[in-house]
């Protein structure tokens, strides 16, 4: 049976998928994990979960964001309004920013 | 073993506790009964903003609208699944409790819309006040309510940034529009004050969740700087701030001086029991849409125990 294996560096961070384990239960993925992918790494935490259990919906199946123009949920639209002024707006603003150019750089690629 | 209160004080910091934790009680009611106002502040507020899709002057601003009120759906659905890990109430008993009257959620939210020109009063004055205090939440001590601050926040900038510029347009528009702007500015301006609650020494769970690193800052740290940040943008833009409550800006210690017995705390506690007119019409309103949809929530509650073999227990509402 194959289990995948989510890490945590640190208390508070985000269990993040490092791979998975072959293990006949979860008690031996448990350990098997923690030899592969916590030996060296920083952990905190580790899951395991069946790869059964997992359900997946990829860029082949779905238009992830729609295919028209949503220009409008996106703050840099309205770029005539200052997002400095607060620092928390204009960080939420950067981040919009680089999610929306990785998109399109994806976008880009699947194009050509 | 459950950690002892004074564990939780020494150890209390940003992200420090998750459901791996054994809480004690005392911080489990506490977090719960903050993230389930949040959580029902982010659906309050939804409703009350569902208003301006219907009052926006241009297709652009309806769309924009429609994504916000979605985002903030969202938000009281992330908010319901961390205040959950709590194992204090379930996410339909929450709800139960909102559609009841016995969930609060933010004073903002009990006043019924009925103008464009409120428009930028919720969307750019209360989000922006929302997220100064969100921003802080990131900090906060348990674990899933952070990350659901880290997707919050990173939408919120949208809500901010068109609802200042739903402001600019309407303080760019006719003389009688400014005026219509200003007059609901006036309306407003005391509710988005109190939006930060009472003065310190008058709030209840403050320390306790300060103690616990639940909360990161108090009511008036978040105050100040909202009033730091918002009242210059109010002038840009060409709005007086009413005269009352008198307001001061103390050079020396950087701080707006406010006056806040000229605030009504009367209605601000009828409204924190759900008890002013507004509260009734707000609540009743949302439970009657909750209601209407009830067929759906059955129907996906029936195919959910058909697929597991395991009844769900009570639908929503
Ligand atoms: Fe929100
Ligand atoms: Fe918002």
């Amino acid at each position: 049976m194959i289990w995948e294996v989510f890490r945590q560096e640190e208390p508070g961070d985000y269990h993040r998928h490092v791979g998975n384990v072959h293990a006949p239960d979860r008690e031996m993925a448990k350990q098997f994990a923690q030899i592969q992918h916590a030996r060296r790494m920083q952990t905190n935490s580790l899951w395991v979960v069946p790869q059964s259990e997992i359900g997946e919906v990829d860029a082949e199946d779905a238009a992830f964001g729609g295919t028209t123009d949503k220009s409008y949920r996106w703050a840099m639209t309205y770029n005539d309004i200052d997002a400095s002024f607060a620092e928390e707006v204009a960080d939420s603003e950067a981040e919009q920013r680089e999610a929306a150019r990785k998109r399109r750089e994806a976008m880009e690629e699947a194009d050509d | 073993m459950i950690m002892d209160l004074e564990t939780v004080k020494d150890r209390a910091g940003p992200r420090q506790f998750g459901p791996g934790d054994d809480m004690p009680e005392e911080y489990r009611k506490a977090a719960t009964r903050m993230i389930q106002f949040h959580a029902n502040s982010e659906v309050m507020g939804g409703y009350l903003d569902k208003e301006f899709t219907r009052k926006a002057p241009s297709l652009d601003r309806k769309l924009a609208n429609t994504a916000k009120v979605q985002d903030e759906i969202g938000h009281a659905q992330l908010l319901y699944r961390a205040a959950e890990t709590l194992g204090v109430k379930t996410r339909d008993e929450m709800l139960d409790e909102l559609a009841n009257g016995e969930g609060k959620f933010l004073n903002c939210f009990h006043y019924p819309v009925d103008t464009w020109y409120e428009a930028p009063m919720i969307d750019f004055f209360v989000d922006g006040g929302a997220m100064r205090r969100q921003a802080t939440l990131k900090s906060t001590s348990w674990t899933p309510y952070a990350h659901a601050m880290d997707k919050v926040c990173f939408e919120e900038g949208f809500h901010v940034k068109h609802g200042e510029s739903i402001l600019r347009e309407l303080m760019q528009g006719s003389k009688a529009t400014q005026e219509r702007t200003q007059e609901t500015f006036e309306v407003w301006w005391p509710r988005i004050i109190q939006f930060f609650g009472p003065p310190n020494d008058e709030s209840h769970h403050n320390d306790f969740a300060q103690d616990v690193g639940l909360k990161t800052a108090t009511n008036d740290e978040l105050r100040q700087s909202f009033l730091n940040m918002y009242i210059p943008k109010a002038e840009k833009y060409g709005l007086e701030i009413p005269d009352t409550p008198r307001i001061e800006y103390d050079e020396e210690s950087g701080r707006y001086e406010l006056a806040y017995d000229e605030l009504d705390w009367d209605e601000f506690w009828t409204i924190s029991k759900n008890e002013y007119p507004g509260s009734k019409e707000q609540i009743g309103s949302r439970r009657r849409r909750q209601e209407a949809v009830e067929w759906v929530r059955d129907a996906l509650d029936s195919w959910e125990s058909e697929a597991t073999g395991v009844a769900t227990g009570e639908a929503a509402d």
